[in-house]
């Protein structure tokens, strides 16, 4: 090596020598050596070295790029390492990667999808599409293990890594006859029925998509993937010209509504099938052979209809040497295989061929029973009412659909948030509008269902009796597929759940849990389980119910594609626990469903906001309204952000986010929130489709804000709706909070008739001792004591404070009543010359109150508090203290109920009035 | 929170202590990340060129480090050193799979047996590089965008601002420079 110095002392002579032409540089190394021949040696040597390095193009050539084998092997990709480069398709690179437990190895292939999903949800429908693929489990499917983004925006999926070949390839080099060749043909269709089953659509049938082991099992690759990459470029509907990013790709297995643009189907599988099938039996493909252009191969998709497959295999038709090579490969001569063609199968293959899609089978199982047929040597072409057949009836119909059933949609959505939100007040505070707003996906899906298949055309229909022809069309179905059944057993079970039919939902889910055992499919195990638990828990069998929770969450194996399920499980678990009334055990459950989310590649905006409304929910029903506010905003925000801010789960968000802030004393905040809630109930230009209970919240925040005339106006909407729709539970709401709002108007009359009608109900509805009968009794007090009986009054007051006291001592709850009820005491007692003892209620309620409030937060309750502490006071000469307990108040007003409230200025009043006094 | 590039860049040149090895870092994963990012998306078998690598990197950096990001000249002449070093490692690991590593199947072999130079003696051209930058940090510099980015001498030349005569007989010096060292350090 050079030492620093000696190159110091050598490159500036060297950049003179480099500079000059070649022919100068000896005459001045001469000169040089005259004054210094140590460095003319070294000049000259390194000069020489020079021209060899340029003839042998030292450091010329570029270092190597860097190629993807090296960069990325090794790479994890999920719990997968890379291993090697397996190939690439259409779609992107393939990989083969392994996942190392201990000394067992897994292998499987990642495909990374060429598909840029930046932009608007693009990763939320990637993964919405992933979970749906990971269901798609059947022996001759090859399963998606897992799906996700790489750290860099990369989408992958991880699938079972199948070693096979072509199906095409795989008959070939075995020989395999006619028969051998259908019998395996129908493991595609098998696996291919059981996708279109969950509404899945192949879309890219082709000899390549479909692989048959070393031990010969049927595996179809790539499920929906073409969906994954077609969806990506936006809004028109990409033909398979158009699809592989300008790369050329031959349509040669498109279906004519795939090249046209038209809606992709099942039948558009059933294409796949006929064209593969065609491919299998004669040996060639029916546009003949090729090569074609894509232009002429269009042509031929679309217009030209395909030679009968016994046709193609006489000698005439492609040289006598080639045709009795594909029959000898078939185990035939071409006579015998032309014969074999002719007839059952060339119908079969022309019907799955047909132009139109109407015109074919519209399933994969419809094209496998005609081909069982023909196999059993029976007559084909009869086609029974298979679930799989309406399923794709319902497919097909799916655009129209979307369009046509706004009207019923509408009908039907009315309906569950009408009776969630009468869910949640059944219970008295133990409402669960997150049950149904879980389940408004499968509810979407089963609307689909329901609506195409079930719904009598033209006829207005209730929820229940489209349940109640669901159940009997799904008992007609003779489908061998349970998990299947299991599925749509458990959606028309949570939808009687949701219309609280209990007995019915019981008896649909029971069923669908036993029917489940025989399913081997974990996933569909642990829903069952876990969906009949819930169930279990509404109708009280708690010890049965945590039982199923528990053997459904055993169901499933710790793995990214049972995430999701375990995540439903774990809410359930959270109902369970919350039916039960251990509140701090449901909330705990839906923190670990959050967890297990978090980490699930198959997450989606939907299940966060899930999560978000039911902690808030979890966190509201124990008391913890602060926290409980906090989720809600995040699910508000979640929500908006997808752009469903206008959707019947937005404003369930919103409703009970308000129900948080009223129990905070925050109306003012909870009355923007109702009336966005209203804003959305509220279709069109009436209030017709606004569901009672939320007209009826509207109210009770109106009457805090001291909005009387307006909250009596909304309680009356309440009431009557209530009553038209016969929604007990939403009256009986509407009937107290009128009471309270009439007896504030000193309307006792109205106040009194409400309370006449109020008290049976309740009396029927809640067991004595309740925290309902005890508010009952206080306002019946405050009735008493305003028409003049104020003896009844103080009994009926007593009577409620140490009902609720007795609550407290037993059962730890009803602790948010009681300020109310000693408020309510205290204006009595003022009222009837105690002033002490008012006091003592008033400075009793400030305390439970204060103690409940966050630090320094500011609350209309205790702005009650603070008043009624105030008056008491005053009327016992106090009168420092008293204008001190009503500044309180007025700090309290302004803040909760806004400045202008007349109910601030009326305390400012009383504030400034004990300053003239003195 | 990680300081962004640009602010690297804006501490090196004030000599804070630590920027220059905190901005080697943060260039390198990066350089790392995209390198993995562009051959995923593009499949396989699939190689990426340096230079296509830094105009990516430049393009995709800028965007995200707004206005105030350096221009593509100053960025290259800090990022090229970086992209040296990912090469070297690049190769050296190369130099570990075919040693048997790891995995090799026959779908890959033709991919790794290619190509002239060896990651040892990239390696060794890259210590006598940071002899070399001690020395005379500019050839140093014009080698690591030539050699080891594929940049044209024209193209280093707009870059530095000087001729393209300029580049290439600092160039020249340079690969005296190296071979004498590399050959040194062979024969003791």
């Amino acid at each position: 090596m050079f030492n620093s110095q000696s190159w110091q002392e050598v490159s500036p002579y060297l950049d003179r020598a480099l500079a000059m032409p070649e022919e100068q540089r000896e005459a001045w190394l001469v000169s040089l050596g005259g004054e210094n021949p140590a460095l003319a040696d070294l000049l000259r040597s390194l000069l020489q070295e020079h021209d060899v390095l340029s003839r042998e193009r030292f450091l010329e050539e570029t270092p190597p790029p860097i190629s993807a084998a090296q960069a990325l092997t090794g790479q994890m990709i999920g719990a997968y390492a890379l291993v090697a480069p397996l190939g690439r398709g259409g779609m992107g690179s393939v990989w083969l990667a392994a996942r190392t437990d201990g000394r067992f190895e897994r292998r499987a292939a990642v495909k990374f999808l060429n598909i840029a999903i930046a932009g608007l949800g693009g990763e939320e429908r990637f993964k919405r599409e992933g979970a749906i693929l990971a269901r798609l489990a059947h022996p001759h499917i090859a399963q998606l293990l897992d799906a996700g983004v790489t750290s860099s925006g990369q989408p992958y999926l991880i699938i079972e890594y199948v070693e096979g070949d072509d199906i095409v390839r795989y008959c070939d080099a075995h020989r395999l006859e006619v028969g051998a060749r259908l019998r395996l043909f129908l493991d595609v269709l098998a696996a291919l029925a059981h996708a279109h089953t969950n509404l899945v659509v192949h879309r890219d049938i082709k000899p390549s998509n479909v692989l048959v082991t070393v031990d010969g099992r049927v595996k179809l690759l790539d499920f929906g993937i073409a969906k994954l990459l077609a969806q990506e470029s936006g809004s028109g509907t990409p033909t398979q010209l158009t699809r592989d990013g300008g790369g050329a790709l031959t349509p040669l297995f498109a279906a004519p509504e795939q090249v046209t643009g038209g809606p992709v189907t099942t039948a558009t599988d059933v294409y796949g099938c006929g064209l593969l099938l065609y491919e299998l039996l004669t040996g060639q493909h029916p546009a003949g052979p090729g090569p074609h252009s894509p232009l002429d191969l269009v042509k031929v998709i679309v217009e030209t209809e395909p030679p009968h497959m016994s046709e193609t295999v006489r000698p005439a038709a492609a040289g006598a040497e080639t045709v009795h090579a594909r029959a000898a490969g078939r185990a035939a001569t071409p006579d015998r295989l032309g014969r074999m063609l002719r007839g059952d199968l060339d119908t079969i293959v022309a019907k799955a061929l047909k132009k139109n899609p109407q015109e074919r089978y519209a399933s994969a199982a419809a094209m496998a029973d005609d081909l069982r047929r023909y196999l059993a040597h029976e007559p084909i072409g009869a086609r029974p009412d298979t679930l799989a057949y309406r399923t794709a009836k319902f497919v097909r119909r799916n655009r129209t659909a979307v369009v046509l059933t706004g009207l019923a949609v509408l009908a039907i959505a009315a309906g569950i948030i009408g009776v969630l939100v009468q869910a949640r007040t059944v219970r008295a505070q133990r409402d669960f509008a997150f049950r149904a707003l879980g389940r408004a996906q499968a509810v979407d899906q089963f609307n689909v269902f329901l609506l195409s298949d079930a719904a009598p055309s033209g006829k207005p229909f209730t929820v229940n009796e489209l349940l109640a022809r669901a159940e009997h069309i799904l008992n007609l179905q003779r489908t061998k597929n349970d998990a299947n059944r299991v599925e749509l057993l458990a959606t028309i079970g949570i939808q009687y759940s949701i219309a609280e039919q209990d007995t019915q939902a019981r008896r649909v889910l029971e069923e669908a849990y036993s029917l489940s055992k025989g399913v081997w499919e974990p996933t569909v195990r642990a829903d069952a389980a876990c969906n009949l638990a819930s169930q279990l828990a509404r109708s009280g069998e708690f010890a049965r119910a945590e039982s199923l929770f528990q053997e459904g969450l055993h169901e499933l194996p710790n793995a990214p594609q049972y995430s999701i399920a375990r995540f439903n499980c774990l809410r359930r678990g959270s109902e369970i626990a919350q039916e039960l009334g251990n509140e701090r055990q449901g909330i705990a459950r839906l923190e670990e469903a959050r967890r297990v989310l978090a980490q699930s590649p198959f997450q989606s905006d939907w299940d966060h906001m899930l999560t978000f409304l039911n902690l808030g929910e979890a966190y509201r029903m124990a008391g913890q309204n602060d926290k409980a506010i906090a989720e809600f905003e995040k699910a508000d925000a979640l929500i908006s952000s997808t752009g469903r801010q206008e959707t019947q789960s937005a404003a369930v968000i919103l409703n009970d986010w308000a129900l948080a802030l009223q129990q905070l004393g925050r109306p003012l905040e909870a009355e923007r929130l109702l009336r966005r809630s209203i804003d959305i109930h509220r279709a069109d230009q009436t209030e017709d489709a606004v569901p009672p209970t939320v007209l009826g919240n509207y109210a009770l925040i109106l009457r805090m804000l001291g909005r009387l005339d307006a909250a009596a106006d909304y309680v009356e909407r309440s009431s009557a709706k209530a009553r038209r729709t016969q929604d007990q539970v939403a009256l009986y709401h509407a009937l107290y909070t009128g009471a309270s709002i009439y007896f504030d108007r000193h309307d006792f009359v109205r106040a009194g008739a409400a309370l006449r009608e109020l008290e049976p109900i309740m009396l029927h509805a809640f067991p004595p001792g309740s925290d309902w009968l005890a508010a009952l009794a206080s306002q019946q007090a405050l009735l008493a004591w305003g028409t003049g009986h104020p003896e009844q009054a103080l009994r009926l007051a007593d009577q409620g404070v140490a009902s609720v006291e007795t609550e407290m001592k037993v059962k730890g709850q009803g602790d948010y009543l009681l300020p109310t009820l000693l408020l309510r005491r205290a204006t009595i007692l003022l009222g009837t010359g105690r002033p002490a003892q008012a006091a003592a209620d008033a400075s009793r309620a400030l305390a439970v109150l204060q103690a409940r409030a966050q630090p320094n937060a500011f609350s209309s309750y205790l702005g009650d508090a603070w008043l009624a502490l105030g008056r008491a006071l005053q009327s016992q000469e106090k009168a420092e203290e008293a204008r001190a307990a009503f500044h309180a108040a007025v700090s309290h007003f302004q803040h909760t109920l806004g400045p202008d409230n007349p109910r601030t200025l009326d305390a400012l009043q009383l504030a400034d009035g004990e300053l003239h006094h003195r | 929170m990680e300081r962004s590039i640009g602010s690297l860049i804006d501490a090196t040149e004030r000599r804070e202590d630590g920027a220059s090895e905190a901005l080697f870092e943060a260039l390198y994963h990066e350089l790392h990340r995209l390198a993995k990012r562009e051959l995923v998306r593009h499949g396989f078998p699939v190689s990426i060129s340096a230079t296509t690598l830094l105009h990516q990197a430049y393009l995709e950096m800028a965007a995200r480090g707004g206005t105030s990001f350096p221009d593509e000249a100053r960025f290259m002449a800090y990022t090229a050193r970086v992209m040296r070093g990912l090469i070297i490692d690049h190769a050296r690991n190369r130099l570990a799979q075919k040693r048997g590593g790891r995995f090799e199947l026959t779908a890959i072999a033709s991919d790794i047996a290619e190509n002239a130079v060896d990651g040892q003696e990239l390696a060794r051209i890259g210590e006598a590089l940071d002899e070399l930058a001690k020395a005379e940090p500019a050839l140093a510099e014009v080698v690591d965008l030539k050699f080891f980015c594929g940049f044209s001498f024209a193209e280093v030349a707009a870059m530095r601002g000087i001729s393209e005569r300029t580049v290439q007989r600092m160039w020249q010096k340079a690969r005296i420079y190296l071979h004498r060292s590399i050959s040194s350090g062979l024969s003791p």
